[in-house]
């Protein structure tokens, strides 16, 4: 009872009853540190959909871009959108961002000077400056400043400031003046080129009689089904986009020399053995003179030597023709128009 | 009986599952079970560069997350050559003391709330409030700071930050001894940590405990002399003691505070001046590299292709140290509570153990059960 009388007691007091009328929650004691890195803010009207913070950031989930439905006055903005539960809040997509004013802001103490900024993604552009003609193409596409530059009446890419978006290698009218590498997966990379080589190897070398027959001035074409060797480079590698670009680009560049050997118009006079550089030529008194393929270095050496026309020289082009039912690498051989 | 302690239980930090093998209150032997939090974060870290896996190294250990970062950066160095400028290294060495002190503070008040005593856990927690200001004013974030790069530390301080720091380290030092004292001379709290949980020294060796665990046995192994700042511009002394038990652990983590606070002072004195971070090129290769973390011996091993990872592998103190105390501490243990207690003491951090994935070769089979059955340690 008596406590009843103490809790009537306390709500009459004036004191109590002000505070009750204007309570208030207390100022907010949190107090921001000045180095303190927030979640990103993004200011959408400056972005250029690169796609560079997505590359950079390494936690999976927290960040990717999309892009507004267009109305019937303007095109939709393309912008990152970040998920506060995914990102950890390591500003690098902020880093990464190249334009200027920046479309990612993460806080004061994520502003690198730029000499430490590095490449961070899985694919680099380089120009072969043998191939390119200059026309400066790649440099009025490129979106970061200084990134593609002129320099002594050559192109060359700064790859510190590139954000390998692939802008260059869409404009560019020379192909393969322009290269995208991969730098991931060296190793994998080397045995998928590896494979493909003994591959289209093994496919002419099935045809070697229609080779021998094949007069100077024709040309003999072939098809080889891609799908195989594509599903052996995928056990490999198990990256599709990965594959199927090398392979591309191994069959765009990749000539191949094909030697032939006839045997019947031999007379063993045995002047290519000694020419041979790397001894894949052989005598023996009851086979006669054979050649080692695996030991062949396709030289053509003997085709120059031989004055009976045993050894035959062609050359062998390839190219990937991709299709919605089935991949087909298209070979072109023809002789070689060397004199003999 | 078994009793089963875990996966979720009030008196743990973390997930893990604890099976005591009873006879009546007291405990004959345990087991632990690990794998509840397994996160796999050295395959997401692999094929990255060490921008993006600088950032998720930090996040390998929820408490003494600092000292991953300074590790993986001096093992980029070590690849490359290089070291850090000494401003960086000594900021370095500014940080992660704080670290250490928090951890200890942080380890010791679970400790205390593992043995009911909430006002001496409040207290320490009290303590260390003020020390995370002091890493946040320093780094702008109070546990995954993001401060270390490779090539140094990414903010400069100046005369302000450091004159904020000294203060909060005196105020931790004058006030620091009371408490202490009411630990070590309390009748009561004493006496429960006395003679419970012992590891003799040739258990620790034979259990391979690491850090302020392994320096209660007697085991005098701190890898701070071996590091090349301590060892070339700084003084400090190795605290060791020889009881093995609770008691001597929570004591060695206390002691080895005042330490730490002597080393911060000697860098706000001592620090010199010049560039904080320098630009360092990586080139391919294999490095390893080892530091003393709050809890004992981090190693990272890295190979990397100059700009990716190639192969990353983190050997954390606590497996080691939760490992030993499911072999040697929880033998003979009086009541069930004292288990509990001896396993707070040894300051386990169950996210840091759980970077494994155990196969197991003969039969095929993925499992998270036993540290005996680990066959790569990954």
């Amino acid at each position: 009872m008596s406590s009843v009388i103490w809790y009537l007691y306390e709500f009459a007091r004036k004191s109590w009853a002000e505070k009750f009328a204007d309570a208030k929650s207390g100022h907010d004691i949190v107090e921001r540190p000045a180095r303190f890195r927030d979640f990103p803010e993004v200011f959408k009207e400056y972005c250029i959909g690169c796609g560079a913070c997505t590359a950079a950031c390494p936690a999976p989930g927290a960040i990717k871009l999309v892009r507004d439905s267009d109305t019937s006055e303007t095109e939709g903005l393309t912008y990152p959108v970040i998920t506060a539960g995914a990102c950890i809040r390591c500003g690098f997509c902020a880093e990464v961002c190249p334009t200027d004013p920046k479309a990612i802001e993460c806080g004061e103490n994520h502003l690198i000077r730029e000499e430490f900024t590095i490449l961070p993604v899985e694919k680099m552009f380089v120009i072969d400056d043998y191939l390119c003609i200059r026309c400066k193409k790649c440099m009025n596409a490129c979106r970061v400043e200084g990134a593609i530059t002129e320099e002594d009446n050559k192109i060359v890419i700064d790859q510190s400031k590139c954000i390998a978006c692939g802008d260059c290698l869409k404009n560019c009218p020379v192909k393969g003046a322009l290269k995208g590498i991969y730098i991931s997966n060296v190793e994998e990379q080397k045995r998928i080129i590896n494979l493909a080589v003994q591959k289209l190897e093994k496919a002419i070398e099935d045809n070697q009689d229609e080779i021998k027959v094949l007069p100077a001035d024709k040309v003999l074409k072939m098809e080889l089904p891609a799908d195989e060797l594509i599903e052996e480079s995928l056990q490999i590698l198990n990256n599709e986009e990965m594959v199927i670009d090398l392979i591309e680009k191994v069959t765009d560049r990749l000539k191949l020399r094909v030697i032939t050997w006839d045997e019947e118009k031999c007379t063993k006079c045995r002047l290519c053995l000694e020419d041979c550089p790397s001894g894949a030529i052989i005598y023996d008194e009851e086979k006669g003179v054979k050649r080692d393929p695996d030991k062949c270095l396709r030289c053509s050496t003997c085709y120059q030597t031989c004055p009976f026309g045993v050894a035959g020289y062609y050359i062998a082009k390839f190219l990937l023709k991709r299709s919605p039912e089935e991949d087909v690498i298209l070979i072109t051989l023809k002789a070689s128009n060397l004199p003999i | 009986m078994i009793l089963p302690l875990g996966p979720m239980h009030p008196a743990f930090k973390e997930p893990l599952r604890l099976k005591l093998k009873t006879r009546g209150e007291k405990v004959l032997s345990a087991e632990i079970d690990y794998g509840y939090v397994h996160r796999g974060i050295e395959r997401v870290m692999t094929g990255k560069t060490w921008q993006k896996a600088i950032y998720l190294s930090e996040r390998v250990c929820g408490i003494c997350s600092y000292i991953h970062t300074q590790t993986f950066a001096e093992t980029f160095e070590l690849i490359s050559g290089e070291r850090a400028p000494l401003r960086a290294q000594f900021l370095r060495v500014l940080t992660n003391e704080l670290d250490r002190i928090q951890s200890h503070l942080l380890a010791n008040s679970t400790y205390f709330k593992a043995l009911e005593h909430e006002t001496l856990f409040m207290y320490m927690l009290y303590l260390r409030e003020p020390v995370m200001d002091a890493i946040e004013l320093l780094t702008g974030n109070r546990v995954n700071m993001g401060w270390n790069v490779v090539g140094g530390v990414r903010m400069d301080v100046d005369d302000t930050h450091l004159q904020k720091v000294r203060d909060i380290i005196n105020n931790l030092e004058s006030e620091y001894d009371k408490y202490v004292e009411m630990f070590e001379q309390g009748p009561l709290v004493g006496l429960r940590s006395k003679d419970v949980g012992v590891m003799s020294k040739e258990d620790a060796i034979k259990g391979r405990a690491v850090g302020p665990i392994g320096r209660a046995s007697g085991l005098k192994h701190d890898l701070r002399e071996d590091h090349h700042t301590y060892r070339d511009h700084l003084d400090f002394n190795v605290i060791w003691r020889k009881e093995g038990d609770n008691f001597a652990r929570t004591m060695n983590r206390f002691d080895e505070i005042p330490e730490s606070i002597s080393l911060i002072k000697q860098v706000i004195d001592n620090l010199p001046e010049g560039e904080v971070r320098k630009k360092i090129d990586i080139g391919a290769g294999y490095g390893e590299w080892r530091n003393e973390a709050p809890r004992g011996e981090v190693t990272y091993m890295i190979e990397t292709n100059g700009n990716l990872i190639n192969n990353i592998s983190i050997r954390t103190p606590s497996i080691m140290n939760i490992d030993s105390c499911a072999k040697y501490m929880l033998q003979d243990a009086a009541t069930v509570a004292d288990a509990v207690a001896t396993y707070a003491s040894v300051d386990p951090c169950v996210a840091c153990a759980e970077r494994v994935v155990i196969l197991d070769e003969k039969e095929g089979k993925k499992e998270f059960q036993g540290i005996h059955n680990i066959k790569y340690l990954k």
